[in-house]
């Protein structure tokens, strides 16, 4: 039986300006996934991206180049994923939003051996 | 316990480093996931809004390999992974793993760890005053047929490592119960946050100098151990490491009490939990817990 584990690392959390979820490690999975879902919004723009982020050490991040769009138009619906593999020991999901955006979030990282 | 039953403990590698009572409840080992410890979350209705706020955001339980900036992966006690609790870096903030259960007989029970705690390795200095505390809480309710007037029993400890930057290492226990709050509009969910700041109280001689080892990213382990009587509802012993404390023979140390609330028959729960005195992450790994029960 392969090792699985959701983490919910945002809980209807408020995303404002730089935004960045809590350092998670990984060290133990093969494969992941980034589950957002949307609770609320405002003033989005057309394009959000979070950046899914690796680390050497859960302190110092570089991009590792997946990147997760919010769902910023109601025919999105309100739940958006990325899928991440060979990723080292941390995760997390990084972005910007514009003065005056905001949106308030579940994340769930969904791990697999 | 009988010989050959302390025999087969003793070749056993995960359990010769415990004393466990005759009936092994749970030998949770992390290097085989994290075994049913999951997150707190406080009670709401209609909408997480109504969540009381010091419960919205208790960090969940992680994996870890406790791998360390300078010199890469420290590994578990006798294995690579441990479960890792971390706060998020603000004063105050927490970090809890809980475990739920119930209880099938009204006898002693005894709950042991292997942990350690650190403060995320952010700067190059001794950091040893910022994890505030670390502490351990079983949540138990008394059974539906009890006759009299059942009680929700919560034993609460904690080493309160530091406090607004000075140094305590001292061993506490809670008995004040805090304020129950309704929540939503039911009338049938409440709510109260028993790890709040106020109403710890120092265990007697319950100063203790722990292993904190110079830098921030050397981990040792440490061995805890809390005895208490589901029969009586009341502590049996506590022990951290060489120093034991005979709580059954303190009168005034004493879990919560109050009344049994309208769902939680039987329960038995435990959960271990991390705070931070600075702005800067706490992170509190547990190796491995063993519950037994004695019938």
């Amino acid at each position: 039986m392969r090792e699985s584990h959701t983490a919910v690392i945002e809980r209807n959390v408020t995303w404002q300006g730089e935004f960045a979820t809590e350092p998670y490690e990984v060290a133990w999975a093969g494969e992941a996934i980034f589950f957002v879902r949307v609770l609320a919004k405002e003033n989005l723009p057309d394009i959000v991206a979070a950046h899914v982020q690796i680390s050497p050490d859960g302190m110092h991040w570089c991009k590792e180049g997946e990147i997760l769009y919010l769902p910023t138009y109601d025919f999105d619906g309100d739940l958006v994923f990325c899928r991440v593999e060979h990723f080292g020991g941390w995760l997390r999901l990084a972005g910007e939003l514009p003065e005056g955006a905001s949106a308030t979030v579940i994340v769930y990282l969904v791990l697999k051996e | 316990m009988t010989d050959m039953q302390e025999a087969l403990l003793h070749a056993n590698p995960l359990l010769s480093r415990f004393d466990p009572l005759p009936r092994i409840i749970v030998a949770d080992d992390f290097d085989r996931g994290l075994q049913g410890w999951t997150s707190l979350i406080g009670n709401y209705e209609d909408s997480l809004d109504s969540i009381l706020p010091p419960y919205r955001d208790l960090r969940g339980p992680m994996l870890s390999n406790l791998s360390m900036w300078d010199t890469g992966s420290d590994g578990s006690v006798s294995g690579t992974y441990a479960m890792k609790l971390a706060t998020r870096p603000h004063p105050g903030a927490l970090a809890v793993a809980i475990k739920r259960l119930t209880f099938r007989h009204l006898g002693p029970i005894r709950l042991e760890a292997y942990f350690t705690f650190k403060p995320e390795a952010a700067e190059l200095k001794l950091s040893e005053t910022d994890v505030r505390a670390v502490g351990v809480l079983f949540d138990l309710q008394e059974i539906d047929r009890h006759g009299g007037m059942p009680q929700r029993v919560m034993p609460h400890l904690r080493y309160l490592n530091a406090l607004d930057g000075e140094f305590v290492g001292r061993w506490q226990f809670k008995k004040e119960r805090v304020a129950l709050h309704e929540i939503g509009g039911s009338g049938k969910t409440k709510s109260h946050f028993h790890l709040a700041p106020e109403g710890w109280e120092f265990l007697p001689d319950g100063d203790q100098r722990l292993c904190y080892n110079e830098i921030a990213t050397k981990q040792n382990w440490y061995y805890l151990r809390l005895d208490f009587d589901l029969a009586t509802m009341s502590y049996l012993r506590f022990q951290c490491n060489d120093r034991i404390y005979d709580l059954a023979g303190m009168p005034g140390v004493e879990p919560m009490r109050m009344p049994a609330m309208a769902n939680l028959w039987c329960m038995l729960n435990t959960a271990f939990w991390v705070e931070t005195d600075v702005a800067k992450r706490a992170f509190l790994y547990m190796d491995s817990v063993v519950l037994s029960g004695d019938w």
